[in-house]
């Protein structure tokens, strides 16, 4: 076997070691990419409309049901890309539905609590009506490239993961262009600074609040279309990808986008380490502890900007 | 008769009647519901001081209930320590962890204070998962002893029933309300709900939040572990899954549903819930599906969009109807 790793850190077990270490790094990278395609979409909603939607991991329950439906009737290659497509647009669509539905008719009388509340009712609602519809079971769905594996340096990994990682890559860079190119993106950064300004500047706010909609759900389904794909499929996968994607934008500071894609990546790093060196019992408790740290000494996240900005 | 002796009158004739309801009403299974609504009602009470009064939304409540629960189980087990005084002891390590995770959140607000609250009760729950040796893992503890015997010279009241469990929930029950109520009525209860509605103006008055803040955390999450306390010695099992946010949904969704911020919603809504979904679970049976969940979703989403008041205030405006008076509305909500 050709020596592989750092030799100056190698005594012993030296090269194992970096192996594990670097193995662990790349899950972590694979697993954050993942935290920050959900998460962008619940920093976006909240950037633009201050709502905080403990529904948001449910947007990735329903993408990996349509995407489960899709890839069992188109089977290979094509399915998987349209379950991708379908996923974000029946997402997107549900976003919209669930804005106009839940969350508007709250932004008159806006309170903080009304707000969370009725997502916490709309998590309760989707969670359930997915068990009633398609059952608790788990259900698997097909790896796109069967199964092939592919070896960066020390470590194997399968090539989906990978794939996962640069797909959400790519994801995020066409939406930072979206956002900092087009008018609409531009409107949706300016009606995230500022609401009342934005509607003084003639931006159609409404439509504004839409499209965020549309944009973070179908993101979410998208996430979900992969975390499905890398897990399994089942009622209640909604509730980690929401709370992970709250670590997630808190860290990074809620309606920050940046803020999120880099608290996604130090969360997904900080678990898969954290989960090997210290303890994988607490792996999902690792998130928890750093946001209460860090909240103690920064109450709105690394990069939050102040209350009422 | 004055009004005083009307309001007298009234409680005497409530309190009688709940008093005799185990003498009329023998089923156990239905006893063993009210009893189950009781210790509920005292959750959903102590979670209505935090969110409904002080504002601050709290979403690991069911850390406090699992605290209780737990203390007083193992002080039982371990070391041979009687429930009666468990109980207390059960209310006191929640107060003291209310009183911890009342510090990071004198800064937090939203979203915030709930990530942060959830993860605490996260946390919890995990750990009660993986320290087997305390706590049996995710097997939970079972056989928690019942609470003993009260002697008083020849007579004694032994703790067997359901209807004997109701007895201690309805005492702990009317205590909690008349304690909350009387904290909310108090110059405390009027910082909490101005600290609620506007906090640098509450400060600016010379409230200060941070005594406040930290006082109400300690306070709710004495009776949240009060009740998971008693629910310890009446269910007999405790396990991690009393910490799920499961737990904490429930409570949420009875006190939205009974009216948040008012001294009769959670009562209202816990009494509702609980005997509803009974209802329910026949209807499940009937049809073979899950569907009590669903409703509650359903609920929980039309109670915030339609009736923010819940049933407390549809209450209010039916006797403020019958009395003749026009219905105004209280203006609970933060403008």
């Amino acid at each position: 076997m050709a020596p592989v790793g750092n030799p100056a850190a190698g005594v012993i077990n030296g090269l194992h070691m970096d192996t594990l270490f670097f193995q662990q790094v790349l899950n972590g990278l694979i697993i954050g990419s993942l935290y920050s395609l959900v998460a962008i979409g619940l920093t976006m909603i909240f950037g633009v409309m201050k709502i905080s939607n403990f529904a948001h991991g449910d947007y990735c329950m329903v993408g990996a049901y349509v995407a489960l439906f899709i890839t069992a009737w188109i089977p290979g290659w094509m399915g998987w890309v349209g379950s991708i497509l379908a996923a974000a647009a029946v997402v997107g669509l549900l976003g919209i539905v669930t804005e106009r539905l839940i969350f508007r008719p709250l932004l008159t009388r806006w309170t903080e609590i009304d707000t969370i509340m009725v997502s916490v009712g709309l998590f309760i609602l989707l969670e359930n009506l997915a068990q009633l519809f398609f059952g608790a079971t788990p259900r698997m769905m097909p790896d796109p490239f069967g199964g092939a594996t592919v070896r960066i340096g020390p470590v194997s990994t399968s090539l989906f993961r990978v794939f996962c990682f640069g797909f959400s890559i790519v994801i995020i860079a066409a939406l930072q262009a979206f956002l900092n190119r087009s008018k609409m993106g531009v409107a949706i950064r300016a009606t995230s600074q500022n609401r009342f300004a934005a509607q003084l500047m003639g931006i159609d706010i409404n439509l504004v609040y839409l499209l965020t909609f549309f944009l973070g759900a179908a993101l979410a389904g998208i996430g979900g279309v992969l975390y499905g794909t890398l897990f399994a499929v089942y009622p209640l996968m909604g509730g980690m990808p929401t709370l992970k994607a709250f670590v997630v934008t808190i860290l990074g500071g809620l309606g920050s986008i940046r803020g999120a894609i880099f608290g996604a990546f130090i969360l997904g790093i900080a678990e898969a380490l954290g989960g090997n060196y210290i303890a994988m019992e607490y792996k999902d408790a690792i998130g928890f502890f750093i946001i209460i740290l860090v909240l103690l000494i920064r109450p709105t996240g690394l990069f939050g900007e102040k209350e009422g900005a | 008769m004055s009004n005083k002796a009307k309001n007298w009158l009234g409680r005497v004739i409530v309190l009688a009647a709940l008093i005799f309801l185990p003498h009329v009403i023998k089923d156990r299974y239905f006893m063993h519901i009210v009893v189950t609504a009781g210790i509920f009602m005292i959750l959903c009470m102590s979670w209505n001081l935090l969110a409904g009064y002080a504002g601050l939304l709290n979403l690991g409540h069911a850390a406090f209930y699992g605290i209780g629960a737990y203390t007083s189980a193992l002080l039982a087990m371990k070391l041979g320590v009687s429930p009666w005084f468990g109980l207390f002891a059960g209310g006191l390590v929640a107060a003291f962890f209310g009183f911890l995770l009342g510090i990071p959140s004198l800064r937090l607000s939203g979203p915030y204070l709930a990530i942060t609250t959830i993860g605490f009760a996260e946390i919890l729950r995990l750990v009660a998962v993986n320290w087997v040796s305390l706590t049996r893992g995710s097997l939970g503890l079972s056989g928690i002893p019942l609470l003993t015997p009260i002697k008083w010279g020849n007579w004694s009241f032994k703790f067997y029933l359901e209807k004997d469990y109701y007895y201690v929930v309805l005492a702990a029950a009317v205590i909690t309300f008349f304690c909350i109520r009387r904290l909310t009525g108090s110059e405390f209860g009027v910082s909490l709900q101005a600290l609620r509605d506007d906090e640098p103006g509450a400060r600016s008055i010379g409230i200060k939040t941070t005594g406040y803040k930290l006082a109400v955390f300690t306070a709710s999450a004495f009776f949240a572990g009060f009740a998971g306390a008693l629910f310890a010695h009446f269910a007999r099992l405790v396990s991690p899954e009393t910490m799920a946010l499961h737990t904490t949904m429930d409570i949420l969704t009875m006190t939205m549903i009974g009216g948040l911020g008012t001294l009769a919603g959670p009562i209202l809504g816990a009494v509702t819930l609980t005997f509803f979904s009974e209802w329910l679970r026949y209807l499940e049976e009937m049809i073979k599906l899950d569907i009590r969940p669903v409703v509650y979703g359903f609920m929980l989403i039309l109670t915030i969009l339609f009736m923010r008041e819940g049933l407390a205030g549809i209450l209010r405006r039916l006797t403020e109807r019958l009395r003749g008076g026009r219905p105004v509305s209280k203006g609970e909500r933060k403008q």
